[in-house]
C-alpha cells in the first residue's frame, strides 16, 4: 500500500505527464506556424518535414505588413488592424453589455413568457447561417449599411443567443440566496444585478468578452459581404492576399501575417484567463 | 404568483434580446422558412411549389448520404470533445508552475483560423512523411491512409475537431471556480478520494455547463462546414467527408437552388432541435442548479 | 460604486469607437470623375499584375476612375450584390460561370457594345470567344486564361522518351511508357509513378480525350462509349498500383502550391497543368529539367488529337451596374493587345488572342508557351460545359471516378448512376432556373 504522501504524489505526477503530453500536442500548430514563418519560401512545407530551418528569415515579418502597399499606396495591414480594433472594441461593448441584461433577465428574474422566449432563442441558433445570407444583406440594404461597418457591430448591442445562453447558466448557478438578502436590504432589481450579479459573474463575463473579441476579430464573412472599400477591410479579410491564384502561395509571408493577427488574441486571452479563475473563491463570499 | 411589476423588469431586461430578434432575426428567419417552399434562385423571384422540395430531400441520395456522415461525425466528435474538455478544464484548474502558460497553449488551436490551419492538418495526416503516421510507425503500426480512405477520412475530421475543443475549456474553467471550496473541505474530511470528489461534487456542480456545452457541440458539429471545405474539397472520397452544410451551401450558391438550400437548412435544424431536446431530457436528471431555479 | 465607473468608462470607448469608424470609413471618394467599381478575385502579384492596368486606364483619360476592389468569393458576392441591387460595375467572374449568371439574368448584353468598340470575334481564340458567349450573344471579355499540357519531368523518364519529339504520341505508346517509367522499391512500395490520372489541372475533363465528352448532341452524356472507355483507361491506372498502394501513395501528396506538389517532389513523372505551372517550378523546384508535350490521343484516332482544357477569367458587367457605358471602355482597354499581353505575363498565362506577338511569346516566363497557346487554338480544345449546371457534372462524375476506383460500383454502373442523377438534375434546372 502506498502511503498518502505518496499517492498525492503519484497523482501529481500522472497530471503533469499528461499535461506535458497534451500540451505537446496542442502546441504542434503554433509551433510549426513559428517555424514556417521564419523560413525562406522553397524551404517551407518540405518533406520530410524540417523542424529547424538552414536559414532564418526574420524579414518575412516586415514583407507580410508591407504587402502590396506598392500598389494600393498605403501599408494595408496597418489600416486593415485600425478597423479591426475599433470594430473588436464597440463589438466587446456592445456584448458585455447587452448579454449580461439578457442573461439576468432568464437567469434570475422571473417573468411571464420567459421559458417560451428561452427556447426561441436556444432555436435561433440552430438554423444554419447560410440559409439566412440572403434575406440579411437585403435587411441590411434596406437599412443602408452595404459598404459601412454598422452590420458588424450594430448587432451585437442586441445580445447574442450563444452568450445569453451561457450567461444564463453561470447566473443560474449563483445562490438564490445572496440576491435575496441584496433585496431585503433594499436594493432595486438593477441594483441587485450591479451589486451582486456582476461583480460574482466576472469569469463568466470576462468568457463572454474574450469569445466576443475572437469572434468579431476572425470574423470574415461578415466583412467580405458587406464591406466594398479595401481600406475598409479587417486583419482577416487581409489575410486572403496571401492566397494567389496562379502565383503560388507565399506561406511564410501567409504564416507571419497569421501569426501577427493572432498575437492580439493570445495576449489577451493570456490576461484575461486569470479572471477565468478568480471566481467567487477570491470574492469572499464563500 | 408573479406580479406584473416583475413581469415589467424581466421584459425590460430582456428587452435588448427582444428587440434584436425582432429587428436582425424575424425577418431572415421567416423568409428562410418561407423560401423552403419555393424554388428560388436569388436573382429571379421565389415560386410557391409546396413540399416539393422536403418531398425531393427525402429521396435525394445525396442528401441522405451527406445527412449520415453528419450524423456520424456528430455522434462521435461530441462525446469525444466534451471529456477532453473537462478533462483539460480539471487538470489546468490547479495551482501548478507556469499554468497561465498552458491554459493559453491549449486554447490556440481554436484561436487560429481554419483556413490557416487545414493545411497544417494536411500536414500532419499525410499518410506517407505525416508526424501522425511516423509517430505511429515507431509502434509498428503500419501506414494509415488518413485522407484518402472513406472511413479514415472520417475519423481523421473527428479526430482534428477535438483540437477545438478550446473553446468549451474554457467555459468549462469559468465554471469550475463557481464550485464552493467548503463542498471539498466537507468531502476531505469524509476521506473521499480525488476521483470520487470529481464525481459526486465537481461533476454535478458544473453539469448547466456541461449541459450548455454539449449543446453547443450538437449545434456547432451539425452545423460543420469550413473544416471538411477546406481539407476534403467535394467530400472525397467518394463523398466520405461530404456533410449537410456543404451540400446546402452548394445548392444555394452554387448550383442557385436557394429553395432546396432552404428546406436542407430546416431540416438540419429539426434534426438538431430533436437531438438537443434528447440531450436535455437524458441531462436533465443529472443537472443541478445551485440557483434552485 | 466600483461597478460604475467602469461600465461608464466603457460605454464612452463605445461610442468613441463608434465615432472613430465612421469618420475612418470610406465610401464615397471626392473625385470628379465617375467612379467605376471593378471587383476581382484576384491578391497579391495577380492584384498587382491588374493594379498596374488600372492605373494605365486611369491615366490614360479623364471622365472615368476605375476602383480595384479585391474580393475572395467573388460569384457568391457578386450575386448577393446585384440580388440588393448594388452590384459593382464590372466583376472578374469564372469563365465557367458565365452562363450560369445569365441563366439567373444576372449579366449585361455586351454584344453591341463591343460591336461598336471595335471587339471582335475574329480577334479571340475561339474557344475562349465561346466561353464568354451564351445563346449567340455576348456577356462576358476575357483576361487572363489558361490551356492545358502534359508536363514531364526528364531525369523521371527512360531516356528514349526524354524529349518533346520522342515522347509518346498515343494512348497505347503512353501505356508502354507508363510501363517502363513506374518504379517501386523491392517491397514493391511505389516509389515514381508515370502519371497519375487524377492528379493534374484539367483531367476531370478525360472523356474528351476519347470524344464526346459529357455532351452528345448538347445532351447530358456522361455515360457514353467515350466515358467508359476514357475512366477505364483511368481505373486501370489504379488496377496496375493496386487500390491500397494507391491510395497510400496518394496520400502522400503535399499541397499544390509546395515543394510537396506530388511532380515538384519527383513523386511524379508527368503531370498535367497550365502556363502558370512553370512559375511553382522556379519557385519551389527550381533545377528541375522539364518539357511540355500535348496529350496522348487514342490509337488509331489523329483527329482526336490535341486534347486540351481550357479555362477563362473574364470581366462582366452585372445587371444593375450604375455606370454600364464607362465601365464597357475598361473592358475594351483590357483587350488591347498590349495591355492583355502585359496582364497575361505579369499572371504566368497564355494571350485569349489570335494573335500573339513575337515578344510575348519569346519573352514569356514560361519557356513553353508556343505548345500552350497552339493547344488553345487546337479543334480538340474544350471549354467548360455550356450549361449551367456544369458544377454538378463535375461533383456527380468525380464521385462516379472515387466509387469505380475504390471498387464500390463498377464503371458502367457508377457511370450510370451519374448520368441518371444528372438528368433529373438538369429537369429541375430547366424548370426551375430557366423557367422551362
Amino acid at each position: 500500500m502506498l502511503s498518502k504522501q505518496q499517492k498525492i504524489l503519484l497523482t501529481k505526477a500522472l497530471q503533469l505527464g499528461a499535461l506535458l503530453v497534451l500540451a505537446f500536442l496542442f502546441a504542434l500548430p503554433l509551433v510549426w506556424m513559428v517555424v514556417t514563418s521564419l523560413k525562406p519560401l522553397d524551404e517551407t512545407m518540405t518533406s520530410p518535414p524540417k523542424w529547424i530551418p538552414d536559414k532564418i528569415q526574420v524579414s518575412n515579418y516586415s514583407d507580410a505588413v508591407t504587402y502590396g502597399s506598392k500598389e494600393l499606396g498605403y501599408i494595408p495591414f496597418l489600416r486593415y488592424a485600425q478597423n479591426s480594433v475599433l470594430l473588436a472594441i464597440l463589438c466587446i461593448t456592445g456584448s458585455v453589455i447587452s448579454n449580461s441584461l439578457v442573461g439576468y433577465a432568464f437567469g434570475c428574474l422571473e417573468w411571464k413568457g420567459k421559458r417560451w422566449l428561452f427556447a426561441l432563442t436556444l432555436a435561433t441558433m440552430m438554423v444554419p447561417g447560410p440559409i439566412l445570407i440572403v434575406p440579411l444583406y437585403k435587411l441590411f440594404r434596406d437599412f443602408g449599411w452595404i459598404g459601412t461597418f454598422r452590420p458588424l457591430w450594430v448587432p451585437t448591442f442586441f445580445g447574442s443567443a450563444f452568450n445569453i445562453f451561457l450567461l444564463r447558466q453561470f447566473f443560474m448557478a449563483i445562490p438564490k440566496e445572496l440576491s435575496e438578502a441584496a433585496v431585503l436590504d433594499g436594493a432595486s432589481p438593477f441594483g441587485v444585478f450591479l451589486k451582486v450579479i456582476i461583480p460574482l459573474a466576472k469569469p463568466a463575463l470576462t468568457v463572454v468578452a474574450v469569445f466576443t473579441f475572437l469572434w468579431s476579430w476572425n470574423d470574415f464573412l461578415g466583412p467580405l459581404l458587406y464591406l466594398t472599400d479595401q481600406r475598409n477591410f479587417t486583419v482577416s479579410l487581409g489575410l486572403q492576399a496571401f492566397q494567389n491564384q496562379h502565383t503560388g502561395t507565399p506561406w511564410n509571408l501567409l504564416m507571419a501575417a497569421s501569426l501577427m493577427v493572432i498575437a492580439p488574441v493570445i495576449v489577451v486571452y493570456f490576461v484575461a484567463q486569470k479572471a477565468f479563475v478568480q471566481g467567487i473563491s477570491t470574492t469572499g463570499l464563500k | 404568483m408573479r406580479s406584473n411589476r416583475q413581469n415589467v423588469i424581466g421584459l425590460l431586461f430582456a428587452s435588448p434580446w427582444i428587440l434584436g430578434m425582432g429587428i436582425f432575426l424575424f425577418y431572415p428567419v421567416i423568409s428562410s422558412l418561407y423560401f423552403s417552399f419555393t424554388s428560388y434562385s436569388i436573382l429571379k423571384p421565389p415560386v410557391w411549389i409546396g413540399l416539393s422540395n422536403y418531398q425531393e430531400l427525402m429521396h435525394d441520395e445525396i442528401f441522405l448520404k451527406a445527412l449520415s456522415n453528419t450524423l456520424i461525425i456528430c455522434a462521435a466528435s461530441v462525446p469525444l470533445t466534451t471529456a477532453l474538455a473537462i478533462c483539460l478544464a480539471l487538470l489546468l484548474n490547479t495551482k501548478r508552475k507556469g499554468i497561465s502558460l498552458y491554459r493559453t497553449l491549449f486554447y490556440i488551436p481554436s484561436l487560429v483560423p481554419t483556413v490557416a490551419l487545414a493545411v497544417l492538418w494536411l500536414w500532419i495526416f499525410n499518410g506517407q512523411y505525416g508526424l501522425l503516421n511516423e509517430g505511429l510507425s515507431k509502434f509498428g503500426i503500419k501506414a494509415v491512409p488518413w485522407l484518402t480512405d472513406p472511413s479514415w477520412a472520417k475519423a481523421t475530421l473527428i479526430m482534428i475537431s477535438m483540437w477545438g475543443c478550446g473553446n468549451a475549456m474554457v467555459i468549462y474553467l469559468a465554471g469550475l471556480q463557481d464550485v464552493p471550496q467548503s463542498l471539498y473541505e466537507a468531502g476531505e474530511l469524509d476521506g473521499a478520494s480525488a476521483w470520487q470528489k470529481t464525481k459526486s461534487i465537481t461533476l454535478p456542480m458544473i453539469s448547466p455547463v456541461i449541459q450548455f456545452n454539449v449543446i453547443m457541440g450538437i449545434i456547432g458539429s451539425l452545423q460543420t462546414f469550413a473544416l471538411p471545405f477546406v481539407m476534403f474539397p467535394g467530400g472525397q472520397p467518394a463523398r466520405s467527408t461530404y456533410v449537410v452544410a456543404m451540400y446546402l451551401y452548394d445548392n444555394a450558391f452554387l448550383y442557385q437552388r436557394m429553395g432546396y438550400a432552404s428546406a436542407m437548412g430546416w431540416v438540419l435544424f429539426l434534426a438538431t432541435m430533436i437531438l438537443s431536446l434528447v440531450s436535455l431530457r437524458l441531462g436533465d436528471r443529472h443537472v443541478h442548479y445551485g440557483g434552485g431555479a | 460604486m466600483n461597478n460604475v465607473l467602469p461600465a461608464v468608462l466603457c460605454v464612452l470607448l463605445g461610442i468613441a469607437c463608434a465615432c472613430g469608424l465612421e469618420s475612418s470609413q470610406v465610401s464615397v471618394s471626392k473625385t470628379d470623375r465617375i467612379e467605376v467599381q471593378y471587383w476581382e478575385k484576384w491578391t497579391g502579384e495577380e492584384m498587382e499584375a491588374m493594379k498596374r492596368i488600372v492605373d494605365k486606364f486611369n491615366a490614360s483619360q479623364s471622365e472615368i476612375h476605375v476602383k480595384y476592389l479585391s474580393v475572395s468569393g467573388i460569384a457568391d458576392k457578386t450575386l448577393l450584390a446585384t440580388s440588393g441591387g448594388t452590384p459593382p460595375d464590372i466583376a472578374g467572374l469564372w469563365g465557367d460561370q458565365v452562363v450560369q449568371f445569365v441563366d439567373l439574368n444576372a449579366l449585361t448584353d455586351l454584344s453591341d457594345l463591343a460591336k461598336d468598340a471595335g471587339v471582335v470575334e475574329e480577334n479571340y481564340i475561339p474557344a475562349y470567344w465561346s466561353i464568354c458567349s451564351a445563346y449567340g450573344r455576348l456577356y462576358a471579355l476575357p483576361t487572363s486564361p489558361g490551356s492545358g499540357a502534359l508536363y514531364v519531368n526528364r531525369q523521371l523518364v527512360p531516356p528514349q522518351y526524354a524529349s518533346p519529339e520522342t515522347f509518346p504520341k498515343t494512348i497505347s505508346e503512353f501505356n508502354k511508357f507508363a510501363e517502363q517509367t513506374d518504379r517501386r522499391d523491392p517491397s514493391g512500395k511505389l516509389l515514381v509513378a508515370s502519371f497519375m490520372p487524377r492528379d493534374g489541372w484539367g483531367l476531370w475533363n478525360m472523356p474528351y480525350v476519347f470524344g464526346d465528352g459529357f455532351l452528345q448532341d448538347g445532351q447530358i452524356n456522361v455515360n457514353g462509349k467515350d466515358d467508359l472507355e476514357a475512366w477505364t483507361w483511368v481505373k486501370s491506372f489504379t488496377d496496375r498500383y493496386g487500390v491500397t498502394e494507391t491510395k497510400s501513395f496518394r496520400s502522400g501528396f503535399g499541397n499544390y502550391s509546395s515543394p510537396q506538389n506530388p511532380f515538384l517532389s519527383g513523386k511524379l513523372a508527368t503531370y498535367a497543368d497550365g502556363p502558370w505551372f512553370s512559375n511553382y517550378i522556379r519557385m519551389f523546384k527550381p533545377s528541375m529539367d522539364w518539357f511540355a508535350v500535348p496529350f496522348p490521343y487514342p490509337d488509331n484516332h489523329p483527329e482526336l488529337a490535341g486534347f486540351s482544357t481550357m479555362n477563362l477569367n473574364t470581366l462582366v458587367i452585372p445587371k444593375g451596374a450604375k455606370h454600364a457605358r464607362e465601365a464597357f471602355r475598361f473592358l475594351a482597354f483590357v483587350q488591347e493587345q498590349k495591355n492583355m499581353e502585359q496582364l497575361c505575363m505579369d499572371q504566368q498565362c497564355n494571350s485569349p488572342l489570335s494573335n500573339s506577338s513575337q515578344k510575348f511569346l519569346t519573352s514569356h516566363p514560361n519557356k513553353a508557351i508556343a505548345l500552350f497557346d497552339k493547344l488553345a487554338k487546337s479543334s480538340r480544345a474544350v471549354p467548360p460545359v455550356p450549361l449551367g449546371i456544369r458544377a454538378q457534372i463535375g461533383s456527380e462524375v468525380g464521385n462516379a471516378v472515387d466509387q469505380m476506383e475504390l471498387g464500390e460500383l463498377t464503371p458502367q454502373a457508377a457511370l450510370d448512376q451519374a448520368q441518371s442523377r444528372l438528368v433529373a438534375m438538369w429537369a429541375k434546372y430547366q424548370q426551375q432556373v430557366l423557367g422551362k
